[in-house]
């Protein structure tokens, strides 16, 4: 199983102090962030893709591709890569081109993005949102899989004869995530190709999650590529922690209150009794994340939010420390636990890679 | 049958609450079989509505209430007029509802004000919004004014739109027809009029006794509408 951290790259001022850090010092945050990932020894960072302030995040790969170059074991992904709004051509080269710079260490999740404004700063149409997603996939699945592409669609010109640069490396595809809190399409289209499904389950109480997953896992099966157990699942969470839980509360509350998306709302004790936020100690954090595995099945994947809501970057880095040395350990331990041998592990290059050589010579 | 009434009075007595009451009766008293009423009141629930918008999600109290309205077979729901239309409680309890779970649902609409002057918001107002969410109104909507409490009429209006509600709901529970595949539709749809046609001989209840055992297509257990996605792909020639 694999642990990480996933980021929105919000640029929000401390609450606690009124300061806000520059663009600039949000970029270098995250980069530094990542950095700490690789050193505790998490699995995975993952960045989002945003095209509006406060995000500073737009250009996944060129913060993946700097960090893949001071990283050496660290997975670098998405959360998410917008199949909406993206051409599916750019996507694939970019994603090959990261693919060969971090020797193997990628894969990226697909998503359809969080604001409707998006879609006309591409000179798309929102109102196509399920249909773009679906159309662009499938075009971007053929354009890592075939050399030469020959296609036509309904949202970009045709291509003839195309063939994207870089190939894959080894001929092996970055593995996909496909990532939705609330659309059934979505997991319809992950169980479809077999890919991963990821529910950021952050927001929303538990129960929901657990239908979507479920819905992901029936559909896996029954597309054949494996059984229910079998399929590829992340999950989200959202700690903050500090040895003594009633001092997690006291400092990460004036965080939670003003946070984006569910500030000024529920109150922290309401959102943390109701969805999967843990503010508290470790040890608490390990209780509440070993549950998850009660309602989502064995799944491959756990990725936390830890920057943002104004988090100063010094505080980060400690919660990384706690998450790295107290937590992801135990996590590993007891996740392995009562674990059946056919659920596979978190799908990376080299069994992808191992996996297609198989299919070759049993063919 | 599972008849539940929403009332946004806010006053304790409140005469919205009050009304709400004297329909629920009225309509127990009238529906075939056993009822089983729930009263959801807003006003318990104003703050957790208010949350559902801040938050994506309801919280538990809100989320039972949702269940039983979703559930229910009839619906009474009963608004004071503010500002010449429903409350802004009453409003948004119906906007954290899912788009589709009032579809189909017989809904009597009823208001209470302090004059008589408003009495047309439930055409204007109520009957839209119920129009709307493709819920079935019944045909007479109940208005009290101050006024009405002391005069004649409101007890014959009381009356009259208690038998309409009744009569849907007999005529329309059950599995609705939009769950099942057309060539499922067929018995469904011969014994459904037995009400408005008396040589029939099985009673409205009887309906789901007797029709052919079909499983629903269009719906699944999580409530989740799932295109195959073939059909995805084959609707942009993908």
């Amino acid at each position: 199983m694999q642990f990480g951290i996933f980021s929105v790259g919000d640029v929000t001022p401390d609450p606690t102090t009124g300061r806000e850090p520059s663009e600039h010092e949000r970029i270098k945050a995250m980069v530094a962030i990542a950095l700490k990932a690789e050193e505790v020894g998490l699995d995975v960072f993952a960045t989002g893709e945003h095209h509006n302030p406060p995000f500073v995040p737009s250009s996944p790969t060129t913060m993946l591709g700097y960090i893949a170059a001071r990283t050496e074991k660290l997975v670098l992904s998405t959360s998410t890569t917008l199949i909406t709004t993206n051409d599916p051509v750019k996507i694939a080269e970019d994603f090959a081109m990261l693919q060969h710079l971090a020797d193997g260490r990628v894969d990226l999740m697909m998503g359809r993005g969080n604001t409707g404004p998006v879609y006309p700063w591409f000179g798309q149409d929102i109102r196509q949102g399920i249909n773009l997603a679906v159309e662009n996939y499938a075009l971007l699945h053929r354009l890592w899989r075939e050399d030469v592409v020959t296609w036509e669609g309904k949202f970009r010109t045709p291509l003839q004869s195309f063939t994207a640069t870089p190939r894959p490396l080894d001929g092996v595809a970055p593995f996909v995530w496909h990532g939705s809190i609330r659309s059934p399409e979505i997991a319809e289209q992950a169980a479809y190709y077999g890919d991963g499904f990821f529910h950021n389950n952050i927001f929303w109480p538990a129960d929901h999650t657990k239908k979507m997953v479920e819905l992901y896992r029936e559909r896996y099966a029954h597309y054949g590529h494996g059984t229910a157990e079998q399929a590829i699942v992340g999950l989200g969470g959202q700690v903050f922690m500090r040895p003594n839980s009633q001092d997690a509360v006291r400092e990460f509350r004036p965080y939670f209150d003003n946070a984006p998306v569910y500030g000024h709302g529920p109150s922290l004790e309401d959102f943390t009794e109701q969805t999967p936020l843990t503010v508290g100690s470790p040890q608490q954090v390990i209780e509440k994340t070993l549950a998850f595995r009660e309602y989502a099945g064995d799944y491959q994947r756990q990725l936390f939010l830890m920057d943002h809501a104004g988090l100063p970057l010094k505080t980060v880095l400690e919660q990384l420390d706690l998450l790295g040395e107290q937590v992801v350990p135990v996590l590993r331990e007891e996740f392995a636990k009562n674990r059946p041998a056919d659920v596979p592990d978190a799908p990376t290059h080299a069994a992808r890679v191992a996996a297609a050589k198989e299919e070759v010579t049993a063919v | 049958m599972k008849l539940v009434v929403v009332s946004a009075g806010l006053s304790v007595p409140s005469s919205t609450r009050l009304l709400a009451d004297r329909l629920a009766a009225a309509t127990a008293g009238r529906a075939p079989g056993t009822v089983d009423l729930r009263v959801v009141e807003l006003r318990d629930l104003a703050v957790e509505i208010a949350h559902n918008f801040t938050n994506g999600f309801p919280g538990r109290a809100l989320s039972a209430a949702i269940d039983d309205v979703t559930s229910a077979d009839g619906l009474i729901v009963v608004t004071p007029v503010f500002s010449a239309s429903y409350s802004g409680l009453f409003k948004s309890f119906f906007d954290v509802l899912d788009k589709d779970a009032l579809a189909g649902k017989p809904v009597l609409i009823a208001a209470t004000g302090g004059t008589g002057r408003h009495s047309l918001v439930l055409e204007h107002a109520l009957r839209p919004l119920f129009a709307y969410l493709r819920a079935v109104v019944v045909p007479t909507g109940v208005y009290a004014a101050s006024e009405d409490w002391g005069a004649e009429g409101l007890a014959d209006r009381v009356e009259r739109a208690a038998g309409e509600l009744a009569s849907l709901m007999a005529a329309l529970s059950g599995p609705s027809l939009s769950d099942f595949p057309a060539s499922a539709q067929a018995p469904a749809a011969t014994s459904a009029p037995a009400q408005a046609a008396p040589e029939a001989a099985v009673p409205a209840q009887g309906v789901s006794e007797t029709a052919v055992p079909v499983q629903p297509v269009a719906r699944r257990a999580d409530g989740f509408h799932v295109v195959p996605f073939e059909e995805q792909l084959a609707a942009l020639r993908v």
